[in-house]
């Protein structure tokens, strides 16, 4: 066991684990954050991206002792209380969301991509979400909803 | 396991020592961690250098690009420096993976893992780049034609080596470089072939040039008949078709149940090398955009 | 209506975007096992010897199954199990495990232990002495004499190989049906032409992958929480299989899945099974969660194979008579494979088009490859691929427009063809004029090529069904509830796979009741939510749900308005009453809900119905046209658009509705140019990961314009038609068709990767 100091969805922590696991497990198992899903295991459909120092990462590629000394979103953390992020309420509203499953990593590679760039052209939200992969949608609404919630973010409206 | 994040690349490189052959060293680990997950893998320790502040960065230094070994693939593809002085090392250090694993991967890894076709690694390789290497035995320079052992080898040891940084070359004015890429699918694939091409072009006449291709041999692989064949010719649409041709003869493509037959590949690769070559006509405005 | 015709945001939106919802996959319980398989890795063996002792020794282990110590009783895994009806009956041609493996990643042991990396390692510990047997692995191959059997006891007994029966579908609106009527029909054709056509198997690819918690008690009850979008059937199969009662076993989604698209219409993989029999075992819940791989080459695909049709039509255009033979891969077990070739003809050769004569027979083929099932449109886009092929070339042998030959033939309300049902409202037409419209029609088909890259447009059109009946049982049951505080709940033990069903079936329960939406709820994805429900797929949950749910609401309005017209209340007629958003209204007073349900809870009522019903049946008309770019020196095709117009009768939530034809129409393209699944002889299936099968990625998507069409259904509530699985049928016959309007070569192969692309170019001399 390691002690691992991690700042995860606003919260400081110093917790004892077992270097072998990967973020994801950590997150899913010990934190019980199961908003975050495992789609593949190989890094390969996006349903584990978390945040790590303001970048998108496959959580189920990134040894949990990678996250040493770092600041963790996950889905759970975008809402305060009840009010929903906008990227959450506009995937709500343009119907970007079917099955749910690929949702939380969907919506944190959209996050990490407007924190960094509020207004991206269509091919720069594409390439944002080229790594996760949703079945459902066909994904014109996912991009429909990104667009929206990046114009809310610029006008500085934090939630309707 | 054991977790240890190294704080420069000799303190990796002490940490690997250390294990004795039973320690790894991981940089983005995105091919590392699917591997212990499968149980291909059993280090006991694994040396992390995503923290290696020496290790990072990307700088011009001597007339060189200097890449840190643990710069992701991000980093470089964004790079203001590698984008005005290599496009094509920023393009194709984009195309690898998605943006989540190039958010954590390195070049360094792309050449290491040894994947045939690996963009990063296929962009980089007819730069002329030199690995700086720490071993036991001090600081050496590889070159890209040492790096690769045999097909999904490297020559180097992730138990034993650290890549500190990779230095390339600043290119000269007349100097051009490309990358192309025949895909499937943008994001999360492999390619079915991809390109890289760099020439000397004085006058609308080549004064060298290097072509690597892949995957068709081990690692990216040189297209020599057609680099010289090329030398000391102008830039012109026949020429490049021609070139195209002869690097076929350096190229021995393998049939993939997904990403191509032989066949297909021995007729697309020839096209590729010329699209790679149009590509740097275009940047010596031989072509227009 | 209030809600019908809105886009609502979905209710389950909020748990979703948050990560807060449950799935299988999350679930955890207290003294909880996991579940790891041991698959055979020869399409065709016998085990000779298997040793489990080192595995039970592990510490750790609490279970290890074997078909040697687990019940061997025949049943198949898929809802066919209880949904086929008289007098056919089901192919039950597999068991928990087997000793006889007939594909790679056949189930042979199982383990549960403490952790999953115990378990995993268990099942190592396993030894298996194999003796390799001969398999064939081409459905035509497989038909021939001298091929293997796959399933020498289940087969059928005549032909070898057919998985249940050879599907034989006969029609003509002119004579009796006999073995000479076909050739008249064609001797009334001045033109004929005939159509070819090879399909991949496909994969679903839906984002969670198979996984169930069985949790069985020493005191003989079963609770399952799985991936399955069939809870009452499932647990029906389970029930059998295990010889249980029915009334000890649950099964329920947590509510909610990853998707399912058909690959879990009845057990998920095997998933329920194999973690109900650990369970039964080691007495304690067992987890068993698929890995990516095992969920790619080890439950249900797309069926692959060949299929050939031949139309003659009247010189003026006239369709005359279509004969159409299919021979699909139905793999190792049948599952679903007489149903599914049977939708094929009904619904993919026959269904669009009125045609006098026609005829369809229906191979499905035992293979010793993994089993293909059902995969959204069920057959449907496979008939559909070759018929279209037949009448873009029927076009060319006319020298008429396509989409002028279409809509002359397109069937009318009134027409018979292979439905036992009539066809109903028909927006075919409108749909043609519209897709062609948006893809720029008039001004791109047919123009000259030059260059290297060269652009093309197409168009194909189809129809499906709203649900299976009559075609399987198929009936569905609710129950709706008044809550002491006047607000509704409507029990049902559909699932929610996704597509916003249980939002748009409240939208039509409140405006059938007249109570509002927003204090409404849905309990979905459960056998024990309600009576017998055949579960989510066939296009049917929100038309026959609503079905069923608009005699409940009579019934509970009728009550409703009885007791507030009484003494107590009203005093009044209950005619002179009606309900409108939670009030009852034309008594003398606007009497709440809200009151009336509570007083009426004083003396000792609630407002209640259950019904159950047989839906009827509505067939959506669709049609698709799409814009091509083909790089003809590497023979690489871009799809650009896809222009998808859906007669869905009346949308009951627009936003909802484009977004199961935008899902399904990538899945179409997928399907015609990207995706397909390679068998490597001796290895299996290359395709075990996302990595190696190209489905689309968000930056690899063209443009899609969807584009409702609302005929108005004299069957439909509200005149509602299914919009489910029509996303994904006409879309690769439309992107066939535009390559071959690129590069004047139609392919008959699937699907359309460089590879093909070039060989087809080049044996046509066009590069």
């Amino acid at each position: 066991m390691e002690r691992l100091n991690v700042t995860i969805n606003g919260k400081a922590m110093s917790v004892e684990v077992d270097p072998s696991l990967r973020l994801v497990d950590f997150l899913r198992d010990n934190l019980f954050l199961t908003g975050t899903k495992v789609g593949c295991g190989k890094g390969e459909c996006g349903a584990c991206t978390v945040i790590m120092n303001g970048k998108a990462v496959t959580s189920c590629i990134i040894p949990v002792m990678r996250a040493q000394g770092a600041v963790i979103e996950t889905i759970e953390g975008l809402a305060k209380g009840a009010q929903l992020h906008p990227i959450q309420e506009e995937f709500i509203e343009k119907g970007a969301i079917q099955c749910g499953f690929c949702t939380p990593g969907m919506i944190m590679s959209s996050k990490a991509l407007l924190d960094e760039n509020p207004d991206p052209t269509s091919l720069e939200v594409q390439e944002a979400l080229g790594g996760n992969i949703c079945r459902c949608t066909g994904y014109v609404k996912i991009e429909e909803a990104v667009m929206a919630a990046a114009e809310r973010m610029r006008k500085g409206e934090e939630a309707r | 396991m054991n977790y240890i994040i190294a704080k420069s690349a000799s303190e990796a490189l002490e940490a690997l020592i250390g294990g004795g052959g039973r320690a790894l060293l991981i940089a983005g680990g995105s091919d590392v961690m699917v591997d212990i997950q499968a149980g291909k893998l059993n280090p006991e320790t694994l040396v992390d250098v995503t923290a290696a502040e020496d290790m990072k960065g990307i700088r011009i230094e001597d007339g060189q690009l200097v890449i840190g070994g643990a710069v992701t693939l991000t980093e470089i593809a964004r790079s203001p420096i590698v984008k005005e002085h290599f496009p094509s090392l920023a393009k194709g250090a984009g195309s690898v993976g998605s943006l989540q694993i190039r958010n954590s991967a390195t070049l360094t890894g792309n050449v290491v893992t040894a994947q045939p076709a690996a963009d990063a690694a296929m962009a980089v390789a007819p730069l002329d780049p030199r690995f700086v290497v720490l071993s036991a035995e001090g600081e050496r320079q590889v070159p890209m034609g040492e790096m690769y052992a045999g097909f999904g080898r490297s020559s180097l040891d992730p138990a034993k080596e650290v890549v500190k940084e990779v230095r390339i070359p600043l290119p000269a004015a007349d100097e051009k470089a490309s990358f192309v890429r025949l895909e499937l699918r943008k994001s999360l694939s492999l390619p079915m072939l991809n390109v890289a091409a760099m020439a000397k072009v004085s006058g609308g006449v080549v004064q060298w040039a290097r072509i690597t291709m892949g995957p068709v041999g081990v690692g990216p692989t040189r297209a020599l008949e057609a680099e010289s064949w090329l030398a000391g010719k102008p830039l012109t649409a026949e020429n490049m078709a021609e070139a195209g041709r002869l690097a076929l003869k350096n190229a021995k493509p393998r049939s993939n149940p997904l990403r191509g037959s032989k066949e297909y590949r021995e007729h697309a690769l020839p096209i590729l090398v010329r699209r790679a070559l149009e590509s740097i006509a275009k940047q010596s405005s031989l072509l227009e955009a | 209506m209030k809600y019908v015709g809105k886009s609502i945001p979905r209710n389950d939106g909020f748990d979703k975007a948050t990560g807060l919802g449950q799935f299988t996959v999350d679930v955890t319980m207290p003294h909880m096992l996991y579940a790891k398989v041991l698959r055979s890795p020869y399409a065709h063996a016998r085990v000779v010897k298997i040793d489990t002792s080192a595995a039970e020794a592990l510490p750790g282990v609490e279970a290890v199954c074997t078909f040697e110590n687990t019940t061997d009783k025949p049943f198949n895994t898929s809802a066919t199990m209880v949904t086929t009806p008289r007098p056919a009956e089901p192919v039950r041609d597999q068991t928990v495990f087997t000793g006889e493996p007939k594909y790679i990643g056949d189930e042979i042991a199982a383990v549960a232990a403490q952790t999953e990396a115990i378990a995993e390692q268990a099942v190592k510990l396993i030894k298996v002495e194999y003796e390799e047997l001969p398999a064939v692995y081409d459905p035509l191959e497989a038909l021939k004499p001298e091929a293997p059997e796959v399933q020498p006891v289940f087969g059928n007994k005549e032909h070898k190989n057919v998985c249940g029966e050879i599907v034989r579908i006969p029609f003509c609106a002119e004579e009796e049906f006999g073995p000479e009527t076909m050739e008249h029909g064609f001797a009334k054709a001045d033109v004929i032409v005939e159509a070819d056509i090879k399909l991949p198997r496909v994969k679903q690819c839906q984002m969670e992958v198979h996984a169930a918690v069985a949790s069985y008690k020493a005191n003989g009850t079963l609770e399952i929480i799985s991936t399955t979008q069939t809870p009452t059937p499932t647990k029906m199969i389970v029930a059998y299989a295990l010889d249980l009662p029915e009334s000890k076993v649950r099964v329920r989604n947590p509510p909610y899945l990853g998707g399912g698209f058909g690959v879990r219409i009845g057990i998920s993989g095997k998933a329920e099974i194999l973690a109900a029999v650990l369970s039964m075992k080691a007495l304690r819940p067992v987890k068993l969660v698929y890995t990516r791989e095992e969920d790619f080459l080890a439950s249900d695909t797309r069926h692959g194979g060949y299929l050939h049709a031949r139309l003659g039509a009247k010189k003026d255009g006239t369709f005359v008579a279509l004969d159409t033979t299919a021979w699909l891969n139905t793999g190792a077990y049948c599952t679903f494979g007489v149903e599914l070739l049977a939708v094929c003809g009904v619904c993919g050769t026959a269904g669009t088009y009125r045609i006098p004569y026609l005829n369809y027979a229906g191979y499905p083929v035992y293979t010793h490859q993994q089993t293909a099932g059902a995969f959204r449109g069920f057959g449907t886009p496979q008939g559909t691929a070759v018929v279209e092929a037949c009448v873009d070339k029927m076009a060319q042998a006319l020298n008429m427009d396509p989409i002028q030959l279409r809509k002359m033939n397109t069937m009318g309300p009134d027409d018979k063809n292979f439905f036992p049902f009539t066809v109903g409202s028909v927006g075919t037409n409108e749909c043609l004029d519209k897709a062609a419209a948006e893809i720029g029609w008039a001004e791109k088909r047919g123009q000259p090529k030059t260059g290297n890259k060269r652009r093309g447009v197409g168009i194909a059109c189809n129809t499906h069904v709203s649900n299976a009946a009559p075609f399987c049982v198929d009936y569905n049951a609710v129950n709706l509830t008044i809550e002491q505080d006047g607000t509704l709940r409507v029990n049902s033990a559909i699932p929610e796979i996704g597509p916003g069903s249980t939002t748009a079936l409240l939208q039509v329960a409140c405006d059938l009741l007249g109570v509002p939406f927003e204090t409404a709820t849905m309990i979905f994805g459960d056998s024990s939510a309600a009576p017998f429900d055949i579960g989510s797929h066939a296009t049917r949950t929100l038309y026959s749900v609503s079905q069923v749910l608009k005699d409940a609401a009579e019934e509970l309005k009728a009550d409703i308005l009885s007791y507030a017209a009484g003494h107590d209340f009203l005093d009044t007629d209950p005619a002179k009453l009606s309900l409108e958003d939670g009030i009852v209204q034309g008594g003398s007073r606007p009497l709440p809900l809200k009151e009336l349900a509570y007083e009426a809870h004083l003396r000792g009522k609630q407002f209640l119905s259950t019904k159950c019903k047989v839906p009827e049946n509505s067939l959506p008309f669709a049609a698709q046209a799409a814009e091509v770019e083909v790089d003809m020196e590497l023979g690489l095709v871009k799809v650009l658009k896809i222009a998808a117009a859906h007669d869905v009768g009346h949308v009951v939530n627009p936003r909802l509705c484009e977004g199961q034809v935008e899902g399904g129409v990538l899945q179409g393209v997928g399907w015609a140019v990207r995706e397909e699944m390679t068998y490597v002889e001796g290895e299996g299936f290359y395709n075990e990961g996302f990595h190696k099968y190209m489905l689309p990625t968000a930056d690899d998507r063209p443009e899609i314009v969807s584009i409702l069409v609302e005929s108005e259904d004299p069957k439909g509530i509200f005149g509602m038609k299914g919009i489910g699985e029509v996303g994904c049928i006409p879309t690769l016959p439309a992107i066939f068709s535009a390559v071959e309007d690129a590069t004047g070569v139609r392919f008959q192969e699937a699907p359309l990767t460089p590879d093909r692309v070039l060989a087809g170019l080049k044996a046509a001399g066009k590069i």
